[in-house]
This record gives structure tokens, C-alpha cells and sequence, in this order.
């Protein structure tokens, strides 16, 4: 029988801490059907702006739309993709330069499934979840973060 | 008699508009709506930003009923 899935909470307050990441590679150890991971971290990056460096950026989404995008975008690459597991995790509030803000890990029998997916993840998490960052500068002027 | 709509706004255009949320008298579609914000906060005039309705973003001009909820997007910059 076809497993249902509801919408699950991705959003963490903070950063997502590595010791997270190290648990959540973990609690897989006993599903051994997997063959290969694959994980995408986003880290807060240092960027110089004109009006200064860039030293945390503060997350703020519309948490009932995003929850419901993200559940319609997990399922289209669950469909998409022999996948054994799917796992999405995004940060709000204020995050420091070298602190996770985003991690996207996906699992497969075969390496291929889980690389696509994942890239394919994190392509749509950035282009289609309502979620805004304001990155903080070390002039303490703030600026709206545009996404490449 | 009109009734009204409530609002949300997020990001950057909640702090152009001073607030994240707004009770408006419903114009009646999202176009009118549109036009209705940019005369009442010119500073939207500069800016990009989608709708949505009952949380999906409009792609065309859509009519808004009463109980509807609609929120004003800045473009997504999370990840």
C-alpha cells in the first residue's frame, strides 16, 4: 500500500546545528535498503556590500503557504524519483555567518536518485517557499536578500 | 455594503507599508486590489511583488471573495 503523507513542519528557530545533520545521518543506519545519501547545506556567507559586510541574515516566511509548497514539492520529486527518504530543513530568525541555514538530505538504493533529487530540492525550495532573508550588516544597515 | 478583506504582508513590503497585516475594503479583484495599494503606498510603485490568494500565488486577475485570504509577496530569497 502507497504510504500517505501529510505536511510536515520544515522550519527550525535558528540555525540547524551540525550535531542535527550527524543525528539525522544516523537515525538511517537501520534502513538498509540505502545505498547512497545526499545532502545540501546552505551556509550564511560573509558577502561585502557597498554599505558593509554582511554578518547574519534574519528568516521570515509565511509559514502556511510555505508549509503547504513544500509538501506539494516533496511529493512531485517523491514521484519523480525512487527516493527512500526526504528530509527538509529550513531556518528562521537570525542566523550568524558560518551557521546552517538550510539542509536538504535525500536517500536512494542508487546514487543517481538521490543526487537529482536533492539538487532539485534545493532549486525549488529557493525559487518557489515564501520565506525572505534580511541579511544584517556589520554598518547595522540591513538589505533584503535577492536570491541568484 | 462593503465588507472588508485582511491583508498580509511580508519582507520588504511590510516594512514599505508600515505593517504585516491590513484590513482594506475588498475592491473586488486582485487587479483592482493592485491598483488600490499603489495609489494608497506609492512607495509600492518601485517594487516587485506577487499575490496570493488563499496562499496560492494569482497568475491572472482573479476575483476575491469575502473570508478570502490574501498576502502580498516580495520575491523569495530563502536557502
Amino acid at each position: 500500500m502507497e504510504k500517505v503523507r501529510s505536511p510536515k513542519n520544515i522550519f527550525v528557530q535558528g540555525p540547524i546545528l551540525p550535531e542535527k545533520i550527524a543525528q539525522s545521518i544516523a537515525n538511517h543506519a537501520t534502513k538498509t535498503d540505502i545505498g547512497g545519501h545526499s545532502i545540501f547545506l546552505g551556509q550564511i556567507r560573509a558577502d561585502e556590500k557597498p554599505e558593509g559586510k554582511v554578518i547574519a541574515i534574519e528568516y521570515t516566511c509565511y509559514e502556511e503557504m510555505a508549509l503547504e509548497k513544500a509538501f506539494e514539492i516533496r511529493e512531485d520529486v517523491f514521484a519523480k524519483y525512487p527516493l527512500t527518504c526526504m528530509h527538509i530543513y529550513h531556518s528562521l530568525g537570525e542566523i550568524k555567518v558560518g551557521e546552517i541555514c538550510l539542509f536538504v538530505f535525500t536517500s536512494s538504493k542508487h546514487r543517481k536518485a538521490a543526487q537529482q533529487a536533492c539538487e532539485e530540492l534545493v532549486e525549488r525550495i529557493k525559487a518557489e517557499l515564501p520565506i525572505w532573508g534580511k541579511e544584517i550588516l556589520d554598518s547595522s544597515d540591513t538589505q533584503w536578500k535577492v536570491n541568484i | 455594503m462593503p465588507h472588508y478583506i485582511q491583508l498580509k504582508a511580508f519582507g520588504m513590503l511590510a516594512e514599505k507599508i508600515g505593517s504585516e497585516s491590513l484590513e482594506l475594503v475588498n475592491p473586488g479583484s486582485s487587479e483592482f486590489l493592485r491598483q488600490q495599494l499603489l495609489e494608497q503606498f506609492p512607495k509600492l510603485k518601485s517594487l516587485t511583488f506577487r499575490m496570493a490568494l488563499d496562499r496560492k500565488i494569482i497568475q491572472a486577475d482573479t476575483d476575491i471573495s469575502q473570508g478570502q485570504e490574501i498576502a502580498l509577496l516580495p520575491p523569495f530569497s530563502g536557502g
